[in-house]
């Protein structure tokens, strides 16, 4: 609650009774005006002067000296750390962090100014290798959810730029990312910095798809093994957090094949060799299970209905009807487990994948054969007798939820 | 950031593990800096390096359309080795886009060095050989693009008008042992060896 809204409303309670002048005062005492806005100006001064000095630096530095440029970047390298870790020790944890943070990027920029500085070329990985690695032992240092997501962004920009550009895929950032990151997670779960580790490791895993020319359906092996991570995970957010991005990339992608699947052309560059890509993600899929049991979770193995190979069907509508039904049942568990766990949020995202999944099924097998029309009566008619009776059976949970509750 | 979102400090699972003492983390936040102070000034002299033990090779520019050769603080180079035919190409498998290649460079009477042969791996060099690694960028019936890194030369302040100018340009690089590579010197060509 804000220290503004006690102020407010905190009148009203007083007058209508519902507290005493002196509760509203003990109240607001808990609640301290805030300092920060006072804190800001000095720190606002200092970045001007820093940004004046910086474009001082940045319209000569073609001008300058090799050693005194290298001297600068050494210098303010240091400087971000130690007013950081100053700052940090004060108790001023935002400003001191945020130095930290500078002084992580400025170690970034420093690698690359010097490597242009001696025209030094690219190929060499190992810099930016150790601008992750600096990112990750802050990050342990400070146990600080930016660092985190700094050396996350870091990690997904070196293995972007190192397959991109050099043309080479960097096991050891990969390896480093996962471990590092990912341990780093497991010991401290949160919902923040699982979504984030998630979402740079599909990154990754979606370059060395990319890279190593495989089928990329392949992408749901290391996909599904992040998802696993958060079968083991005890802290259920955290848990949830780490099993959305792959979650949301399955979905879109057995979307993609419901509406896009029917032409075999291409269809057929996502299948991989039935028994290897099988026993792959069966092997995943066991592992995912053990943890499930293991964490009483097993209703969520629903999750891998998204998983079925349907690609393996022969285009045509077979593909397609088959695909939709995957959808329907994957929606349809959503929406009950849901129900079953009167969980509102995700029923509002079961509603929303279930009309979603109707509304392609919909569009896919209708389209070609249905006066226009028709077409959007009957579809616009279909949606909202679904969303009528979601709705109802979401107010119904709502209400017996709510009067286990009291 | 978001509200709902549970903050760490509220984990009541494993998070609280061996938090730091303010000592010991001020020991290793230095450890740290000094470790990257130092890895910025061993970048440096890996360059200082690959000037003293590389070897010098020059090579020749092809002619660029003028208007991209100045960008910013760098001059593009595309260099005569940039796209080479590919009947030089010496692997088992056809080249592939974003695969590493070594090009093998023979000295030429007028001490610029041409490309013989491009390999997968790294080849073995006779004395007036030298191997420039680089990565396939694309690959057409006839000929490999290649990429080496040297493409961006970052000049010194206000020369890089008069490299524009001309468009045939000599570039001296080093290669180290090791196989590192820079760009040492970026010469104009004279103008009778441009009209060959």
């Amino acid at each position: 609650m804000s220290r503004k809204l006690l102020e407010t409303d905190g009148q009203e309670w007083v007058e209508k009774g519902i507290i005493t002048p002196e509760q509203h005062a003990r109240l607001l005492a808990l609640y301290p005006l805030d300092t920060h806005a006072i804190g800001l100006l000095p720190l606002l001064g200092s970045l001007l002067v820093g940004l004046s000095a910086l474009s001082l630096v940045a319209a000569n530095w073609q001008g300058l000296p090799e050693l005194l440029r290298l001297g600068l970047l050494l210098v303010s390298l240091g400087a971000a750390y130690m007013t950081g870790e100053y700052f940090y020790r004060r108790g001023n944890d935002q400003v001191g962090l945020g130095l930290i943070a500078l002084g992580l990027i400025l170690f970034g920029a420093s690698i690359i100014l010097t490597s242009q500085l001696y025209q030094l070329i690219g190929y060499d990985l190992t810099g930016l290798l150790a601008w992750a690695v600096a990112g990750m032992a802050l990050t342990w240092l400070y146990r600080s959810r930016l660092l985190f997501l700094l050396t996350a962004i870091i990690s997904g920009v070196v293995q972007g730029y190192n397959t991109g550009q050099l043309g080479a895929f960097s096991y050891l950032t990969a390896a480093f990312t996962a471990l590092g990151l990912g341990y780093y997670w497991w010991r401290r779960p949160d919902a923040l910095t699982g979504a984030v580790l998630a979402t740079g490791l599909l990154w990754q895993s979606a370059l060395l798809v990319s890279y190593l020319h495989i089928k990329l359906t392949w992408f749901f092996v290391p996909a599904m093994l992040i998802y696993t991570l958060g079968d083991w995970q005890p802290y259920r957010p955290a848990a949830r957090a780490v099993q959305g991005p792959p979650l949301v990339a399955a979905f879109l992608f057995t979307l993609g094949l419901a509406l896009f699947g029917e032409a075999d052309s291409y269809t057929d560059t996502l299948r991989p060799p039935l028994l290897a890509y099988l026993a792959t993600l069966g092997a995943v899929l066991a592992l995912s299970l053990w943890g499930k049991q293991r964490r009483g979770r097993l209703s969520s193995a629903t999750d891998w209905l998204l998983l079925l190979p349907g690609f393996y069907f022969q285009g045509g509508l077979a593909l397609a009807v088959a695909t939709l039904v995957v959808l329907y049942a994957y929606s349809g568990a959503v929406l009950v487990r849901a129900h079953q766990e009167q969980n509102q949020d995700r029923i509002t995202l079961g509603t929303g994948l279930f009309i979603l999944t109707t509304a392609v099924a919909y569009f896919k097998l209708t389209w070609g054969f249905m006066d226009k029309s028709l077409f959007f009566l009957v579809g616009g008619l279909l949606l909202l007798a679904l969303w009528w009776y979601l709705r109802r059976r979401a107010s119904r949970t709502a209400a017996a939820s709510s009067s286990q509750q009291v | 950031m978001n509200a709902s979102l549970p903050s760490a400090t509220n984990v009541p699972t494993l998070a609280t593990t061996s938090v730091m003492t303010e000592p010991q983390r001020r020991r290793w936040l230095r450890w740290l800096v000094a470790a990257q102070a130092l890895f910025v000034v061993g970048v440096a002299a890996s360059g200082y390096a690959t000037s003293y033990w590389g070897r010098t090779i020059w090579l020749q520019t092809a002619p660029v359309d003028p208007r991209d050769l100045l960008y910013g603080d760098y001059v593009t180079l595309n260099y005569t080795i940039s796209q080479l035919p590919g009947r030089l190409w010496r692997g088992p498998q056809p080249p592939r886009a974003q695969q590493a290649a070594y090009v093998l460079l023979q000295a030429r009477p007028d001490s610029t060095y041409a490309a013989v042969g491009i390999y997968p791996e790294k080849p073995s060099a006779t004395e007036n050989q030298a191997v420039l690694r680089g990565s396939v960028q694309d690959t057409w019936r006839r000929s490999v693009r290649l990429r080496y890194g040297l493409e961006r030369y970052y000049v010194p302040e206000g020369t890089g008008k008069a490299l524009e100018k001309r468009r045939h340009l000599k570039v001296q690089v080093r290669i180290a042992p090791w196989g590192q590579a820079r760009i040492t010197q970026v010469v104009p060509l004279p103008v009778s060896a441009t009209t060959r």
